[in-house]
């Protein structure tokens, strides 16, 4: 390719500033987590590992980042299910009013976070169980649903009818077809969804800042409430963890399905 | 011989139980009525949603009891009339909107040419160098992005040093308008990548060269060839990218400090500052109209696009 100069120029300009743009809160928070100073700067003071010493001992932090964990555990373990048999159903089954449901199932996309956030606030306060931890993954399962649904869609819409039909005509039950058919066939789209799932959830933010108390809080809330006071580096270390994790998220859903799928024109 | 244990293991009796039991709850003659049945429990998750936007517009139709602290028993609209007519809530919707509008402009001016080169390199390196420099701040979360540009943005932050050694004085860049739209545009960049790059790939590459040996330079190969075909995609991030901002809470909560609220934080504080539940979801409900109107308008215009959920047409 003999691209002009002045093409070239121009584009690599502006993905070279989007390019900054998009990495530098990640690099910068990675880099002053080893600082050997008491306050946040950037270049650090001087490398040390002391911040990551000292979370060893913050209870607190740890606490709410085995919290998020949980709620996104709770938020996964329920959408697998329910995103999976919705998926196939919408990929494989002339459903009536097929548009109708397609549009319901988009609503938690449709709808602002935080008009969600409070209507399942008060949803869960009639209910009484504001409070506990279970409904934030419930919740967060509400919001981020169609992203499931949509990866499992993906992978059904790739199956072969033809196939369950030959395992029915070997005599195959229908439940013995769809876990020895079905269900292997859409894995792919299982897994890559309940990942988005998983790491959607652990991020969370508005809608766990609505729906927790001081007690409960998750991790991005407590960074939240920290930040407004006063920072210090042990946030910069946890922070970490978050990097850590989308990194490992990045590289799993890459090995999986493979980033390229999300250039595809359909 | 093997024996008939293992002849029939434990497994096969387990789904022979199954299907049994299938059979006697679901009996066959009922096989049409099964993709309902598994569209069931996304139906009902959802549900909660639609649960939620019920409460929220009761609880819009009550006003506050100053001296009681509890909402009234009896439906008023009075709420809708405060929305309507408070100037601060004029000035704060007016903020959001004109952010939103920003946001977008400065967001589709750089995910362009991201989107461009990422589907048309040759290098399949750099094409997944780009993708994870996208997915990654995606994956983070707003709150430690956020925290992020605390850090560099902050009084002592890495600009001000900067600006220090070419003996400017510090400045303040944090708390004000420009710091949030700044936030925004990073937030947003993955998502208008997204949307646009598909519509790029869908755009033949020969279409290029064929303007340019017809004559056209790329500047005018751009704005004649390129731009009007990935109009669609253009569109479906931008109207993406304005709702989402527009309903957007982090961003101005951290990098506003409290002074540049958007709608999000104003419904908010009604909720936990001022507790006036009923004016905080007759704001939420106005919002939502919006919102949804806003993507309804890009579902009907481009179909749900990659979020397409249904079987694929031929």
């Amino acid at each position: 390719m003999n691209a002009p100069l002045g093409k070239t120029l121009t584009l690599w300009l502006l993905i070279g500033i989007a390019l900054i743009v998009l990495s530098a809160p990640t690099i910068v928070v990675l880099g002053a987590s080893f600082t050997s100073g008491n306050i946040i700067t950037f270049p650090p003071d001087g490398l040390s590992l002391k911040w990551y010493a000292k979370l060893a001992g913050a209870r607190a932090l740890w606490e709410a980042f085995l919290r998020s964990v949980y709620v996104a555990t709770v938020c996964t373990i329920i959408s697998i299910p329910a995103g999976t048999v919705a998926g196939v159903a919408l990929a494989k089954y002339g459903v009536r009013f097929e548009k109708t449901i397609q549009t319901y199932l988009l609503l938690p996309f449709t709808i602002p976070l935080i008009g969600s956030g409070i209507g399942l606030m008060l949803v869960f306060g009639n209910a009484g169980v504001l409070g506990s931890l279970w409904p934030v993954g419930l919740a967060c399962c509400v919001i981020n649903l169609p992203f499931m649904i949509w990866a499992v869609t993906a992978s059904a819409s790739a199956l072969d009818p033809d196939l369950e039909l030959a395992a029915a005509n070997c005599g195959a039950p229908p439940l013995q077809t769809f876990f020895h058919v079905t269900l292997p066939a859409v894995m792919p789209g299982v897994i890559s969804g309940s990942l988005l799932m998983f790491i959607l959830a652990l991020n969370e933010f508005l809608v766990s800042l609505l729906l927790v108390d001081a007690r409960i809080v998750t991790l991005p809330v407590h960074i939240y409430n920290s930040i407004r006071s006063i920072i210090t580096p042990d946030l910069a270390a946890i922070s970490v963890v978050f990097i850590i994790c989308a990194a490992g998220a990045v590289a799993l859903l890459d090995r999986l399905v493979g980033l390229d799928v999300f250039l595809k024109s359909k | 011989m093997q024996s008939a244990r293992t002849a029939y293991p434990v497994t096969w009796r387990i789904m022979d139980a199954l299907e049994a039991f299938a059979a006697t709850v679901w009996p066959a003659n009922w096989t049409r009525a099964v993709p309902y049945l598994m569209l069931a429990p996304a139906v009902l998750l959802v549900g909660l949603l639609v649960l939620g936007l019920i409460q929220i517009g009761d609880t819009s139709l009550r006003t506050l009891d100053t001296s009681t602290f509890l909402l009234s028993e009896e439906y008023t609209l009075a709420n809708y009339q405060r929305a309507f007519t408070e100037p601060l809530f004029a000035a704060v919707a007016a903020r959001s909107l004109l952010g939103a509008l920003i946001v977008t402009a400065i967001t589709l001016v750089f995910a362009f040419p991201y989107a461009y080169v990422m589907v048309r390199t040759s290098s399949p390196a750099l094409r997944k160098f780009l993708l994870i420099a996208l997915f990654l701040p995606f994956f983070i979360g707003q709150v430690v992005r956020a925290y992020g540009w605390l850090i560099i943005l902050g009084n002592q932050g890495m600009v001000n040093e900067a600006l220090g050694l070419v003996g400017v004085e510090p400045m303040r860049l944090l708390y004000n308008y420009p710091a949030v739209l700044f936030g925004l545009v990073q937030y947003m960049l993955p998502f208008a990548v997204l949307m646009v790059a598909p519509a790029l790939t869908a755009i033949p590459e020969e279409l290029e060269a064929a303007a340019g040996s017809l004559g056209a330079d790329w500047l005018r190969t751009f704005f004649h060839v390129v731009l009007p075909l990935a109009r669609p995609g253009l569109t479906g991030a931008g109207l993406v990218v304005v709702t989402l901002s527009l309903t957007d809470f982090a961003m101005p909560a951290i990098l506003g400090g409290g002074s540049q609220d958007f709608i999000a934080n104003a419904i908010y504080d009604q909720f936990f500052r001022t507790s006036d539940q009923g004016l905080g979801a007759t704001l939420a409900l106005m919002l939502v109209a919006v919102g949804s109107l806003l993507v309804g308008l890009i579902f009907t215009l481009f179909g749900a696009g990659t979020l397409a959920m249904g079987r694929a047409r031929e």
